[in-house]
């Protein structure tokens, strides 16, 4: 494609067509500036940049740092897995009439609070570790079940009378068009809801310090009123965030490839 | 004159009628198709529904096809005149729907693997190819469907349901958003599926007066009656009887374009 001239008017009209190079510069300068000005405001309560990136990098080089960071990745990978699965079951059973009403409830579960129910899931569960995955599950599925749902809600009707046309049974075109067909957006739901679970797991991990994580260090960190160590794990966890946002996206491009045909420009 | 014969009932619809709340769409539609044959010609029928838009075609569509029912009526299809069930009429809704997960060679196996009939992996591929050649689709059988033309998966949507066996193919506006040279390789392509079989029928459901006459051998003209709610059928054109079917470059002939003017005028 040969690349348009860029004018600097595009950078100001909506679906403006800039591409890929200015866009990595105006990203580069955005991030620049932005730090320029923390950097030039901070100094008070708020630690600069430069504070921030030492007590990071003293973070990274203790060994303690990795054992939590295991251990809170390998929470929130386990909760999301089993999440993800229930929601997709939830989901999926959600065109048959009989389990229509349980779908509607457990998505309006989300206007429920864990915190009220932290005693209770505490009863039934038999340890720290289970009690933090089924919070998390509780938490995260509601989220997971609303937004597939309406994946599943924006389905094509025509889709259905194809598959009726080509003389499938309901069975075949539930299958077809939402099991198959909607594959690819399950994966972009996952990736859009991991971000609840890292928001969930400074609250969860608190509640059971004994095996550490990235949310035990945080609320450590602020207990002290360090905030250069509590800057640092926030951006340590921002980039894993990032990160996997990116990788997430890397991967249904490669499983789901019709999904890159169709989109803006 | 054109030599034919009219022979077997292949679908009879009869009071068909659609509401919709209170709102009458269709009325009383009657029509009956036959297997139209010609000495040394093996050719199905080219049937088309024609009126203006909103007036219920694609509604009519679906009855024929089974995936609606109407409020009242029947449609009765085959020698043994049996209700139609959604399956047994192909169908090609007018945006083109495939499924976009799939390759074109896997939306076209679907359709073949839905036939009935027994086939190896091998034979099945074979039998793809060999179609989609006919179709002018070999270079695209790797391809999804966002990555073609609107024409080119129009193509893909008529072989798939070619491929699924069914004699009679219904096609909702088969010409509306295509340029005029797409246009007239629809029609060509339509003829193809037409010679398949004797008993093909397609039955095209359009507002595109000139192009879908010039396929046709029936026409019927939908439209409503004066002071009468609801669309209903207020002509039938024959132009076998006309001389106007199966000619190929029909749509430069003064007295056809006359009629295109004039069934125009009644819609
Ligand atoms: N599900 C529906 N409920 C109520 N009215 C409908 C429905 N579907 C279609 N209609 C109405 O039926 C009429 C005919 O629609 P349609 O068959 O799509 O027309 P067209 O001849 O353009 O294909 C329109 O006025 C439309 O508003
Ligand atoms: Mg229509």
């Amino acid at each position: 494609m040969p690349t348009p001239k860029v004018k600097a008017a595009d950078f100001f009209l909506p679906f403006g067509r800039i591409g890929k190079s200015a866009a990595g510069i105006l990203l580069a300068g955005e991030l620049i500036l932005a730090l320029v000005a923390w950097q030039l405001s901070g100094g008070g309560l708020l630690p600069t940049p430069s504070r921030v990136l030492t007590s990071m990098t003293k973070i990274l080089s203790e060994s303690y740092f990795f054992d939590n960071f295991f251990s809170t990745l390998g929470l929130v990978l386990q909760a999301m897995g089993l999440s993800i699965v229930i929601a997709m079951v939830v989901s999926y059973l959600y065109l048959i009439p009989v389990f229509t009403p349980i779908a509607r409830f457990i998505m309006k579960c989300r206007y429920l609070t864990l915190t009220g129910l932290i005693f209770l899931f505490t009863l039934l569960t038999s340890n720290g570790h289970s009690l933090k995955i089924s919070l998390l599950i509780f938490g995260i599925v509601p989220f997971f079940v609303t937004s597939l749902v309406s994946v599943i809600d924006s389905i094509d009707k025509a889709e259905f009378e194809l598959c009726k046309s080509l003389r499938m049974t309901n069975w075949e075109a539930w299958w077809e068009v939402v099991i198959l067909g909607q594959l690819d957006q399950v994966f972009e739901v996952m990736r859009q809801n991991f971000a609840i679970s890292w928001i969930m797991i400074t609250m969860v991990e608190g509640l059971n310090m004994s095996e550490g994580g990235l949310g035990a260090m945080l609320i450590k960190s602020n207990k002290y009123i360090d905030l250069g160590s509590v800057f640092g794990i926030l951006v340590i966890i921002f980039f894993i965030g990032v990160c996997s946002d990116y990788l997430l996206g890397m991967l249904r491009k490669w499983f789901f490839p019709y999904t890159t045909f169709n989109t803006r420009n | 004159m054109l030599d034919y014969k009219k022979e077997k009932l292949l679908l009879k619809a009869s009071n068909i009628n659609l509401k919709y709340d209170t709102r009458q769409i269709l009325r009383d539609v009657n029509f009956e198709i036959f297997n139209v044959t010609r000495p040394d010609v093996i050719q199905g029928q080219v049937i088309s529904l024609i009126g203006r838009s909103g007036i219920g075609k694609t509604q009519l569509f679906k009855i024929l096809s089974g995936l609606i029912q109407p409020t009242s009526g029947t449609v009765l299809i085959g020698e043994e005149q049996r209700p139609v069930v959604a399956g047994e009429v192909g169908v090609i809704p007018q945006n083109y729907i495939l499924f976009k997960h799939r390759t074109i060679y896997n939306n076209l196996k679907i359709g073949l693997a839905n036939s009935g009939r027994k086939l190896s992996e091998n034979e099945a591929k074979d039998i793809i190819e060999d179609h989609a050649k006919q179709f002018d689709l070999q270079d695209h059988l790797k391809k999804f469907p966002a990555q073609l033309s609107g024409g080119q998966r129009q193509r893909v949507s008529i072989l798939q349901q070619v491929l699924t066996g069914n004699k009679f193919i219904l096609l909702d506006e088969p010409f509306s958003g295509l340029d005029p040279i797409v246009k007239d390789k629809v029609d060509e392509l339509l003829m193809k599926v037409s010679h398949l079989n004797e008993e093909n029928t397609l039955i095209i459901v359009s507002h595109d007066i000139i192009n879908t006459l010039a396929l046709s051998d029936t026409a019927f003209i939908l439209a409503q009656e004066p002071g009468k709610e609801g669309a209903t059928i207020t002509e039938v054109v024959d132009l076998m009887a006309m001389g106007y079917a199966w000619r190929p470059g029909i749509k430069a002939d003064h007295t056809f374009l006359d009629l295109v003017l004039n069934i125009k005028s009644k819609l």
